[in-house]
């Protein structure tokens, strides 16, 4: 046995000394950690739509009523809906009047958590696809005025098409970002949504079995050699 | 930036797509925006935190071709969790204003005009060597702001405090933040939140002190009132002058007179001894007590100077001190009852309940800035609320980097990136990193923000160079710097985005990039650093303002300080500003991992991020058992003894009411960027005063009536706001600064914190009548 190997096996024992005394000490401190820390760390889980919140959204969908669910109206249109937004997909501003005072939560989630008719702008109210926010007013302003400060140069996508199914009579994909909007029924079912996009078969409560979201992610494909 | 023949093609074919979409669904005619390209949903998605407050939100930016068209919230961000409020949904329309500065502008015969780019930053570098040669090199002067991206505060303190050798290096950071950071160095010796916003989810009551959240922080309050949802027992106690949206999503509020938040918070203290509500323990291991100067002043002459001192004193000490401050005491003096009192005492010094205060510019803009800071460290100290889950005294920032660039490079007068100038090995470390001699950092601070306009007025300062932030707006009692920015002799240098009242006083107008336009790094609230990559390209001739200050340096000849290269200076300023920073107290992450992660909070040694500093199971620098107050010699935080001492000024018979200022939801600061903003400008476009509704009915004030406020420095008339969105008690009225029309700092006072020499902007005394 030549100097080198000696060395070599000498490093190899100090190493395995180091294992046997670290390894344990590592399993031991991943046991111990705290329940305060495993609480943190389910608290600092992103919340995510349907995959991991799909059982709030069923609740939602047994919650409105079969009545709700199989009204129509034609009292919204789809130009009106964009016109409310800077982009699709931004925070619709508050088109009606608003009371000041108490209003940070509560309030608006009175008529938009659940729909129904509203005597007083003699429509149907929309339902919000996020009803577990309740500081509305956090992002959806009411507008007091038509000008601007200054005009701008401001340009977005045109909003998605409809209708886009692959094959005829196919279900359509999702066409928009679901972060937010991932509750279909509040959009896309009952009197208070908007006639070009209510679906025709508002009492299937399991939308994602059919319609699925339309990936615009530019993927990876393999160029055959040349 | 016009339309491309390119893109207006681009433009047409998608209002023809438009148009056979409308003829696909007769009696649509879709969005009320213009369309950016044909090819709906086309859009890819880049990570930076956002551009407005302290909080530091994690947006994904829809990207289109070389233009930003959405927003969404980071859900991979831990700060917001993939929500944003209606500014950051809506902030990259801030880059597309029409009157967006594309070019330099260069003062000629009392008028603006565009010259090439090159040519104003010549004149900028031969104005500045003018001015050091006639009058001096504390005659040069850089004012920046917290909204300063971290790489643009280390070239400037570079340029100034190493090359020019000058510590007239100042930040609007003061106006905004000076006091928390007295607060924490004379209570902690170090700066910055120990806690983080994770004690949000863990805390049992919140208590807000003069702090409208809901507005001025929102993604935090959704936050808040997530925790309050799902666990029933949780509370919100809202302490503040006024009533606001806070207030009503509150489960109490309670109203206290201004300034006398110094006697409940001693009021408090007193309870939690009487009732024997201490934590024995944590103080006898952790606390010693200190008693500073009283009778302090209020800095509204010029020349002012104070310098506070320490003296030790014991428990027994501190107890007698607090004898003045009985519950009872108490309510004659601030309005609060004994019995509010003794709710927020029990409240606090109840052991089962973990308890996080919040506080931001009431407590910060504030005569006794300092001192409030100080009383609130030590109610949390008194009951060892502290550094753990949950229990956390949080000092709120308002800009996105006054953490990040202001506070820990040091953009103020006495600082450098890590120390102090007047500390001799902070010096020698500066100087070695920045390759400059020692003797050229001036040991002595020079002007901190208010006496540094002073000086632009008296003519001790000749030249003055002014990025991201819009002091002709934001300076308290504002006739007199205004007039002293236009007198003769003085060379205003203005970097900016769009036009706004600095720019019209500027001899020279550079044109920055805005933050996606351009890389960097942000630092907020609890101290987490976020980079931004360059998402679109800089428009025009706009060039990042770090950039801009490189070209400067070059021109004065600092070459060897400013090598870098415009491909990877962002990166080589971040790794050699980091030196500064390199000990487990506060170490940085590296330039890689910010790049791919949505913000790291420092110290972040051996790849873990320290979320509650001082306390050993946490922070790798404290030692011991317990808790380590490292930042102090003794190793233990310091209560302090602060004594109630009136405001520098109060309503008299000739001014009866008390006049407040601040922000609202929509408008950021002083309203340039978010006035540009459609939906923002269209829900608040104009500033008013909110008077309470009796007070109105007094004067015969109707909503919506011009009444004009006169205070002993100025006056201006506006809107009356009578239950609108807050509710100011008799006796006080409530004026928003972002509209540069009604100019209320032209009424404010500049009076400051002696020791933070943070101005005062929510109280002065002021009359109202009809205009």
């Amino acid at each position: 046995m030549n100097k080198t190997d000696q060395k070599i096996g000498k490093v190899f024992l100090v190493f395995a000394g180091i294992c046997i005394i670290t390894i344990p000490l590592v399993v031991l401190l991943a046991l111990s950690s705290e329940p305060e820390e495993m609480e943190s760390a389910v608290l600092a889980t992103p919340r995510r739509d349907f995959d991991h919140n799909g059982g709030a959204i069923f609740e939602s969908y047994d919650r409105i009523s079969q009545d709700y669910i199989e009204g129509s109206s034609t009292e919204r249109t789809l130009s009106e809906y964009y016109a409310r937004r800077q982009y699709a997909g931004s925070p619709p501003y508050i088109p009606h009047q608003v009371e000041e005072a108490g209003e940070t939560e509560i309030k608006c989630l009175t008529c938009h958590a659940r729909g129904g008719w509203t005597e007083e702008l003699k429509r149907h109210t929309p339902i919000t696809p996020h009803p577990e926010q309740v500081a509305c007013r956090q992002c959806h302003v009411k507008m007091t005025t038509d000008g601007l400060f200054v005009a701008t140069n401001w340009l977005s996508l045109p909003p998605p098409r409809l209708g886009r199914s692959h094959l005829p009579g196919a279900p359509p994909p999702i066409p928009h970002e679901l972060q937010m909007r991932g509750n279909c029924i509040a959009c896309h079912v009952g009197p208070g949504t908007v006639t070009a996009i209510r679906v025709e078969h508002p009492s299937r409560g399991n939308c994602r079995q059919c319609h699925v979201p339309d990936s615009y992610v530019e993927l990876f494909q393999r160029k055959s050699e040349s | 930036m016009d339309i491309s023949r390119r893109s207006f093609i681009k433009l047409a074919a998608a209002q023809s797509a438009v148009t056979a979409a409308a003829v696909l669904f007769p009696g649509i005619s879709f969005g009320a925006w213009k369309k950016v390209d044909g090819t709906a949903g086309k859009i890819e998605w880049k990570k930076t935190p956002c551009r407005f407050c302290g909080v530091g939100c994690g947006l994904l930016i829809g990207v289109s071709g070389d233009r930003a068209v959405a927003v969404k919230g980071d859900p991979n961000c831990s700060v917001n969790k993939g929500l944003c409020c209606v500014k950051g949904y809506h902030s990259v329309q801030v880059l597309y204003g029409q009157d967006r500065i594309n070019k330099a502008l260069v003062r000629k015969n009392g008028k603006l005009v565009e010259v090439p780019i090159e040519e104003a930053l010549d004149l900028v570098a031969e104005k500045m060597k003018e001015t050091i040669k006639d009058k001096g090199k504390d005659s040069v002067a850089i004012y920046g702001s917290g909204q300063w991206s971290i790489p643009d505060g280390y070239a400037a303190s570079k340029l100034f405090k190493g090359c020019i050798g000058t510590n007239n290096v100042e930040a609007n950071a003061r106006l905004c933040m000076a006091s928390a950071v007295t607060g924490f160095l004379t209570s902690f010796g170090l700066d910055e939140p120990m806690g983080c916003y994770d004690d949000i989810d863990h805390a049992d009551v919140f208590i807000t002190w003069g702090n409208n959240m809901a507005e001025m922080h929102p993604v935090l309050f959704s936050r808040l009132l997530a925790n309050r949802k799902s666990k029933k027992h949780v509370k919100i106690i809202d302490f503040a002058t006024r009533t606001t949206r806070t207030s009503q999503a509150a489960d109490k509020s309670i109203l206290f007179k201004p300034q006398t938040d110094l006697v409940v918070a001693n009021a408090i203290c007193h309870e939690i001894i009487r009732n024997n509500w201490i934590n024995e323990d944590f103080i006898n291991k952790h606390v010693s007590f200190h008693k500073g100067k009283t009778d302090i002043g209020y800095g509204t002459e010029d020349h002012f100077k104070f310098a506070d001192k320490a003296e030790t004193v014991d428990f027994d000490q501190y107890k007698a001190f607090l004898d003045d401050y009985t519950p009872e005491k108490a309510e004659r003096i601030s309005g609060v009852s004994a019995m509010d009192i003794k709710y927020m005492a029990a409240t606090y010094g109840d052991p089962d309940k973990r308890v996080t205060s919040f506080w931001c510019m009431g407590m910060n803009q504030h005569t006794r800035g300092t001192w409030i800071n100080n009383l609130v460290y030590n109610i949390h100290l008194l009951v060892g609320k502290i550094s753990s889950p949950g229990n956390s005294p949080f000092s709120l920032t308002g800009q996105p980097s006054a953490c990040g660039t202001v506070r820990e490079v040091g953009t103020l007068t006495h600082k450098l990136p890590h120390g102090v100038v007047m500390n001799e090995g902070a010096r020698k470390l500066a100087a070695e990193i920045w390759q400059v001699p020692e003797e050229k950092i001036d040991p002595k601070p020079t002007y901190h923000t208010v006496e540094m306009f002073r000086a632009l007025d008296r003519g001790d300062i000749r030249f003055m160079w002014v990025q991201v932030t819009n002091p002709m707006v934001t300076m308290p009692n504002l006739n007199r710097y205004r007039n002293g920015a236009e007198k003769d002799g003085r060379f205003l240098v203005v970097s900016e985005i769009y036009p706004t009242p600095t720019y019209d006083v500027a001899d020279v107008v550079l044109p920055s990039a805005l933050w996606i336009e351009r890389e960097g790094f942000f630092g907020n609230s609890e101290r987490r650093t976020q980079h931004n990559e360059q998402i679109v390209p800089t428009p025009g001739d706009t060039m990042c303002n770090t950039w801009q200050i490189i070209e400067v340096a070059r021109r004065l000849g600092f070459q060897k300080q400013f090598p870098w290269s415009r491909e990877t200076y962002i990166e080589d300023i971040w790794n050699e500003y980091i030196r500064f920073h390199d000990n487990p107290k506060h170490r940085m992450a590296p330039y890689k991992e910010l790049k791919a992660r949505s913000g790291i909070q420092w110290p972040y040694v051996n790849g873990l991020e320290t979320k509650w500093r001082f306390n050993p199971k946490y922070d790798p620098a404290a030692k011991g058992d317990g808790f380590d107050f490292y930042g102090k010699p003794d190793h233990r935080a310091w209560i302090w003894l602060r004594p109630y001492e009136p405001p520098a000024e109060s309503p008299d018979s000739e001014y009866p009411f008390w006049l407040n200022t601040g922000r609202i939801l929509e408008h950021w600061h002083t309203g340039s960027m978010t006035r540009r903003i459609p939906i923002l400008h269209r829900a608040v476009p104009e500033s008013y005063v909110e008077i309470n509704p009796d007070d109105a009915a007094a004067l015969g004030i109707t909503n919506g009536r011009k009444v004009k406020i006169t205070s002993r420095r100025g006056t201006v008339a506006m809107k009356a706001s009578i239950n609108g969105r807050g509710n100011p008690p008799r006796g006080m009225v409530f004026v928003p600064f972002f509209d540069e029309k009604y100019l209320i700092n032209e009424v404010t006072l500049d009076a400051f914190c002696p020791i933070s020499k943070q101005p005062d902007y929510k109280k002065c005394a002021v009359k109202l009548e009809k205009a």
